[in-house]
C-alpha cells in the first residue's frame, strides 16, 4: 500500500509540472513529495502538509500558465488525492501490524469504488455549476464563493465530530 | 474525529482558499472529490458484533522458552476494518509476528492470528486485555474499546544442570546416592567375606565360590540420602530485570532443587523475607513442582519484621540438613541469620552472587560507577572474610559465570570457611 501511496504522490506532484515546467515548481514539488513520502512513512500530518505544498505548486503552475480550464486533469487530481489521503493512513497504520486475510483485497476494491464515485460525483458538481454559471449571475461571486466554502467546511467539521462512535458496547 | 478526517477538512479548506484567492476553478474542482467523499460519513453501519478468544501453545512454560499465542477473532456480522492490539507485560518478549493486527471481517467468518514470544522473566503472567479499535472503511470514523479475555502463563525459573554439588557433611539412612563406608542394603558392591549363617542366598558370590570351594557373599555399601535446605535471601535485590540478584538467586535455587532432588535428597527451602515463608524438605516429582511453584511467587517483600532462625521449626530445618543460603548478603538480617545457623553446627553453605555485573551492566559506565564499583567490591570481601572467619563457607559467584563453576570447589570434601 505504501507504492500505491508512493506513486499517487508523485502523480499529484507531476502534473503541474505538465502544466507549466519551471524550476520552481519542480523545487516545490520535491519538497512535497520529500514530506508526502515521510508522511505515508511516519505521519499523517507531515503527509497533509506535504499535499498542501503540492497544492499550492498547483495553484503556481495554473497561475504561471494563466490558459484555459483543465477541468478533467483536476477532476483526476482529486481523486488522486482522495486515494492518496486513504492510502497512506491506511500504510502508516498499518505498519508493523498483522494484516488478516482479505484485509488488502477488500480496502483496494473499496478504494477503486471511492475513486469512481468521488470522480463521478465531481464531474456532475461540475457540470452542473458549468450549466448554472451560464444562466445565474451573482453579484460579488468570489465573496458569496468564499463565504459559502466557509460555511462547507464546518458543516463537514461539525458532522464528522459529532458522528456516532462504531465502538463496540 | 480521526486524524484522516482532520486532513480532509484541512486539504479541503485549503483548496477552496487557494481557488477564491487565485480566482482559479480548478483548485475548487481538485478538493471536490475530497468533499464528495466525505459524504461517506454519513450513511451509518450497522453496529457490529465480534468476540476474541485466545490460545497459548503452553501455559506452562521455563525463562527462555517461547509460547505460541493464537487469537481467534470471529463475527457475528459483518467488520469493515478491525484494530486490536494486545500489549505485552516486561516479562515476555515479541520474537515473531506483531501484537497488533488489522481484520476485515464477513458475516459468520473466523480468523486467527498468531504470534510467539519469549518468556524473559519468572513469574505468574496475566495477559488478556485487548485494546480494539473499529474503523469504517473510509478510515473517516473510529471507535475505542478494551476487552478483558484474562489468560495466565506461568514462568518457571530456568533450570541448568548441574553435575558439581555442595556435598552433604552428614546423611541419614534413607536410600539415596551417597555411597557410606558402612555396608548394608545398597546398589555398590564392597568386600566379599565367607558366608555365615543367616546371609540372604542372593548375596553369594558364586563366581568366586567356585573359585575358592566354599560359599563366599558380597557385602554391598550403604546408600544413604541427606536433607538439603535452600535458604533464599528475598529482603533485597539489585540489578535490572531480568537479571536482579534475585532472578540469578531464584535460578540458582532450582538447578540446585532439582539436582538435589534427582539424586533422591530430600529437599526444603525456606524463603527469608523477614519472616519465614518455607517448605519442609522432601523427595520426588511432586515435590519438585512444588519447590518450583514456591520460587515462582518469590519475590522481595518490603517488612521491618526480622525472625529468629529458631523459629522455623526442626522438621522444615532439620538439624543434620545441609542448608545452603542463596544471598548476594545485601542486608545484615540475612547475615545475622547465617551466622544464627552456623552458630547452631548447621552444615552451611553461602552462595553469594555478585550484585556488582548486574548492576554494572543496568547502569551507564561511568568513572564515578567504576569507582563505586570497586569499592563496593572491597566491602563484599571484607563481609566474606568476616563470615569466613566465623567458619563458614562462602561462595562468591558471578552470574555472568557458570553455577557449576562456582560450585566446582565444594564438590570435594569442605574445610570449613576455605572456599573463595
Amino acid at each position: 500500500m505504501q507504492h500505491l501511496s508512493v506513486v499517487l504522490a508523485l502523480a499529484l506532484v507531476g502534473y503541474p509540472l505538465l502544466i507549466a515546467p519551471s524550476t520552481a515548481i519542480m523545487v516545490i514539488g520535491a519538497v512535497a513529495l520529500a514530506l508526502c513520502c515521510l508522511g505515508i512513512l511516519f505521519s499523517t500530518p507531515v503527509l497533509v502538509a506535504g499535499v498542501v505544498l503540492a497544492l499550492g505548486e498547483y495553484a503556481l503552475a495554473l497561475w504561471l500558465w494563466a490558459g484555459p480550464l483543465r477541468l478533467t486533469g483536476a477532476v483526476l487530481l482529486g481523486v488522486g488525492l482522495v486515494v492518496l489521503l486513504e492510502t497512506g493512513d491506511n500504510a502508516r497504520r498499518a505498519r508493523h501490524a498483522a494484516r488478516g486475510p482479505g484485509v488488502v483485497t477488500s480496502q483496494l476494491r473499496y478504494w477503486a469504488v471511492l475513486g469512481a464515485l468521488s470522480g463521478m460525483g465531481a464531474l456532475v458538481l461540475t457540470s452542473v455549476a458549468r450549466a448554472a454559471s451560464g444562466s445565474v449571475r451573482l453579484p460579488w461571486v468570489p465573496a458569496i464563493a468564499a463565504a459559502g466554502a466557509g460555511v462547507a467546511l464546518i458543516a463537514i467539521a461539525i458532522g464528522l465530530a459529532g458522528g456516532r462512535s462504531l465502538a463496540r458496547d | 474525529m480521526t486524524p484522516l478526517a482532520l486532513s480532509v477538512v484541512t486539504i479541503g479548506g485549503w483548496g477552496l482558499v487557494l481557488g477564491v484567492l487565485s480566482g482559479r476553478v480548478e483548485l475548487v474542482v481538485v478538493v471536490l472529490p475530497l468533499l464528495v467523499g466525505l459524504l461517506r460519513v454519513v450513511r451509518t453501519s450497522p453496529r457490529p458484533d465480534w468476540s476474541v478468544a485466545h490460545a497459548v501453545s503452553s501455559n506452562r512454560v521455563f525463562e527462555g522458552e517461547r509460547v505460541t499465542v493464537t487469537v481467534t477473532v470471529s463475527a457475528a456480522q459483518a467488520v469493515p476494518l478491525l484494530e486490536l492490539f494486545e500489549p505485552l507485560p516486561p516479562a515476555l518478549r515479541l520474537v515473531t509476528g506483531h501484537t497488533r493486527g488489522f481484520f476485515t471481517l464477513a458475516r459468520g467468518q473466523e480468523v486467527h492470528w498468531k504470534y510467539e514470544v519469549e518468556c524473559l522473566r519468572r513469574g505468574r503472567v496475566t495477559l488478556g486485555t485487548v485494546h480494539a479499535r473499529l474503523w469504517d472503511r473510509s478510515g473517516l470514523r473510529a471507535g475505542e474499546t478494551s476487552l478483558r479475555v484474562p489468560w495466565q502463563l506461568r514462568v518457571y525459573p530456568r533450570v541448568r544442570p548441574l553435575r558439581r554439588l555442595p556435598r552433604p557433611r552428614r546423611t541419614q539412612i534413607s536410600v539415596g546416592n551417597y555411597v557410606a563406608a558402612r555396608v548394608g542394603e545398597g546398589l555398590e558392591p564392597g568386600d566379599i567375606r565367607a558366608f555365615v549363617p543367616g546371609d540372604r542366598v542372593r548375596h553369594v558370590n558364586w563366581r568366586a565360590s567356585l573359585r575358592l570351594r566354599r560359599l563366599f557373599v558380597t557385602q554391598y555399601h550403604q546408600e544413604r540420602n541427606a536433607d538439603v535446605v535452600l535458604m533464599l535471601d528475598t529482603l533485597t535485590e539489585a540489578g535490572a530485570p531480568p537479571a536482579t540478584t534475585l532472578d540469578v538467586s531464584i535460578r540458582a535455587a532450582a538447578a540446585l532443587a532439582t539436582a538435589y532432588l534427582a539424586r533422591k535428597d530430600r529437599v526444603g527451602l525456606i524463603e527469608y523475607c523477614g519472616p519465614f515463608r518455607w517448605i519442609r524438605p522432601d523427595s520426588g516429582r511432586a515435590h519438585h513442582e512444588r519447590l518450583l511453584e514456591a520460587l515462582l511467587r518469590a519475590d522481595v517483600m518490603f517488612s521491618y519484621v526480622s525472625q529468629e532462625v529458631a523459629l522455623v521449626p526442626r522438621r522444615v530445618l532439620p538439624p543434620q540438613a545441609l542448608v545452603i543460603a542463596i544471598s548476594p548478603l545485601l542486608d545484615v538480617r540475612f547475615e545475622k541469620a547465617v551466622v544464627d545457623l552456623a552458630a547452631r553446627g548447621f552444615d552451611l553453605v553461602v552462595l553469594s552472587p555478585s550484585p556488582i555485573p548486574l548492576v554494572r551492566r543496568a547502569s551507564r559506565p561511568t568513572p564515578s560507577v567504576d569507582l563505586a564499583c570497586r569499592l563496593w567490591l572491597l566491602e563484599r570481601r571484607a563481609r566474606a572474610d568476616t563470615l569466613r572467619r566465623l567458619g563458614i563457607t562462602v561462595v562468591e559467584w558471578d552470574p555472568a559465570e557458570p553455577l557449576e563453576a562456582a560450585l566446582g570447589a565444594l564438590s570435594r570434601p569442605r574445610r570449613r570457611g576455605m572456599v573463595r
